[in-house]
């Protein structure tokens, strides 16, 4: 038996966006800990990982870890149908093959049941290590939205590299160039705007904008971005979820081969 | 050719034990591909109309070197590493299949004839592609594009097949790409098909995963192997009134072709007179394949962009424009950086969630008990 009570609807709305157009179906783990998923898209370069934690849930029931295969761009045609101000109720019976979301309108006067088919996903899950990173950006989400956007409209790939001097993405195109750099700023009115930069080590990767363009679309969920990079490991795209968790992105970096070509294949 | 119905049997067993994928998320992969099979496909497709062939200025067939030229650009313009393994001796137990194939092949010819005469324009299509046979100038000709474009070529000291799966289950290369079954048989550990189809007709590419295969039809790879045996291969007959469905049940019930042998009613089923099932069997699990590194010379170079142009467009007729272009686009296709994916970084654990909805895998499961319990010969749709 399941049954999860989030107030803040339009989260789930919200959250259904960032992640459908990257990955297809996935399984929903649920905990004690909290509703999560973890996924890749199909050629297993990016993987999605969400956590929102039972606390920020107004009523959260889960006997027992289960996980839910759903194919996400079903559940976006449902969640479209609640309102931004509806509050969502997940549920779902032991061995059922279905879930069913309510929305409820803020003045309870229209109660809606939304019921939608489970899959069986055969999923791998990856184990994720804590790891320090060489660098961590903070910066306004909108900016970076902006950022990913102005490039790829100039190149297919983006060079993230932390210096003393800031951050700074460049990209190559048949019609040139383009280098954006964006120094540690937080004399600012409001936190959020700020851009903070922590860096260890200075750190240089190469990443595909189409995949770093898809991360953006979590933009709505949060003011700030965090990027953390390290050399030896897939960049971190984190957006945290207010009071809840968080939606983070990884994505493996574009490599050079030269190496690859000459040493003989073990 | 391959293993018969083993498509649709795995189709009907064990579905999840094949993927669609799509072309492009093979990018960095290395691939071996079964050569004979493609030069075959091209010479087949590649701008045929009726009996008209391409052809160079002295007539000989140019169909495979179009088409090797062509598909080869469009895997490394995705980012694939393919690697060519052409056919060696063929094993004494396929001369058999072999000299059906040619008689067939005479057939074919003879009914073209006849069609040529009557000027039936179907006929004709369809007998002119059963005469197709790959001779060894196409496969010398192949060999010679290939190594020009810098693409690795392999000359398996017997069948491709079993040397494409020799270096898969090594770890050299990713999958094994072919349209014919029995790589499977050879135990490639993935098996993709129709990674070579034409991008025209949109066919996604399947992938197989031979441990899945086994999970799911829940067998040994030899029990694997006897199934294929059963089901029909090239290396010996197969027994009749026993097809795929059948097999499988069979093989769940007694484990090997021995027990089998001793267990069927010999009276609805006539077993071959002379029949090779084990010499078979070892063709397929101890094939002849090189394994040395020094025989495996596996490497991607820069083409070689004079040498293209003197042998395919001062030999063989291309049109210059199209092949200085086409190298333009094998030398972008080198020096674009790889995608990296995040299972070099990540390793897969196991979840600890349950699926709310229960697995379909383990009602089938239950179901099979019941199944084994009830006597060989009942229908072979399975009941609640």
């Amino acid at each position: 038996m399941l049954e999860l009570r989030l107030v803040q609807g339009s989260l789930l709305k919200k959250v259904l966006e960032a992640i459908k157009d990257l990955v297809n179906d996935a399984n929903f783990d649920c905990s004690a800990t909290g509703f999560s998923l973890q996924a890749m898209d199909s050629s297993h370069v990016a993987l999605v990982a969400l956590l929102l934690r039972s606390e920020g849930f107004e009523h959260y029931r889960c006997d027992r870890n289960i996980s839910m295969g759903m194919n996400l761009n079903n559940m976006s045609k449902m969640l479209k149908c609640a309102g931004n101000d509806d509050i969502i109720t997940i549920k779902a019976d032991d061995g059922s093959d279905t879930v069913t979301f309510m929305f409820e309108s803020p003045t309870q006067d229209k109660i809606a049941d939304f019921e939608m088919k489970l899959m069986d996903i055969d999923s791998e899950h990856l184990g994720i290590p804590e790891a320090e990173y060489h660098a961590i950006v903070r910066m306004p989400s909108s900016e970076f939205q902006r950022i990913c956007k102005d490039l790829s409209s100039i190149g297919d790939t983006v060079v993230i590299s932390v210096t003393k001097e800031g951050v700074k993405f460049s990209t190559r195109g048949d019609i040139g160039t383009a280098n954006i750099v964006c120094r540690q700023n937080t004399t600012v009115d409001k936190p959020e705007e700020a851009t903070v930069i922590e860096m260890n080590e200075p750190v240089s990767l190469t990443f595909a904008l189409r995949y770093m363009n898809s991360f953006t679309k979590a933009t709505p969920l949060s003011n700030t971005v965090t990027i953390s990079l390290s050399s030896e490991l897939p960049v971190v795209v984190e957006y945290k979820i207010a009071e809840m968790g968080y939606i983070r992105f990884y994505l493996a970096p574009k490599i050079e081969e030269d190496e690859d070509e000459t040493k003989p294949q073990a | 050719m391959g293993i018969k119905g083993l498509t649709k049997l795995l189709a009907d067993n064990a579905p999840k034990a094949m993927k669609e994928q799509k072309f492009e998320s093979f990018f960095g992969r290395k691939i071996a591909i079964d050569a004979s099979m493609s030069i075959y496909q091209f010479l087949i497709v590649v701008g045929r109309s009726g009996t008209e062939m391409l052809t160079n200025e002295a007539g000989e067939v140019t169909s495979h070197l179009q088409g090797m030229f062509s598909r080869t650009i469009r895997l490394l313009e995705a980012g694939l590493k393919p690697v060519y393994v052409f056919d060696g001796k063929p094993p004494d137990l396929k001369k058999q299949e072999l000299a059906k194939r040619f008689s067939r092949r005479a057939d074919a010819t003879e009914d073209l004839t006849e069609a040529l005469e009557t000027g039936n324009k179907e006929e004709i299509e369809k007998f002119s592609k059963r005469t197709v046979k790959v001779t060894k100038q196409h496969n010398e000709d192949c060999k010679k594009l290939l190594r020009l474009m810098g693409v690795p070529v392999i000359e398996a000291p017997s069948e491709a097949e079993a040397q494409c799966a020799a270096l898969c289950k090594s770890g050299k290369v990713y999958a094994v790409a072919s349209e014919d079954m029995d790589s499977l048989t050879f135990g490639a550990p993935k098996f993709l098909r129709h990674l070579m189809d034409p991008s025209s007709r949109k066919i996604p590419v399947m992938e197989f995963d031979i441990t899945k295969i086994l999970e799911e039809l829940n067998l040994t790879m030899d029990q694997f192997i006897d199934l294929c045996i059963l089901s029909g291969c090239d290396y010996c007959d197969s027994i009749r009134g026993i097809g795929g469905q059948t097999a499988l049940k069979l093989i769940r019930q007694h484990g090997s072709i021995e027990n089998i042998l001793e267990n069927i009613n010999r009276e609805r089923y006539q077993i071959p007179d002379d029949w090779p099932y084990q010499e078979a069997r070892r063709l397929f699990k101890e094939p002849q394949v090189f394994s040395d590194d020094e025989q495996l010379d596996i490497k991607w170079s820069a083409p070689d962009e004079e040498g293209l142009i003197t042998f395919l467009v001062n030999e063989n007729g291309f049109n210059s424009d199209r092949v200085t272009k086409a190298i333009e686009k094998i030398k972008t296709a080198k020096n674009k950086s790889s995608q990296g994916r995040l299972e070099s970084f990540f390793k897969p654990v196991v979840s600890s969630s349950i699926p709310i909805k229960r697995k379909e895998t383990e009602d089938k499961a239950a179901k099979e008990t019941t199944n084994k319990k009830s006597k060989a010969g009942g229908g072979s749709k399975r009941k609640k």
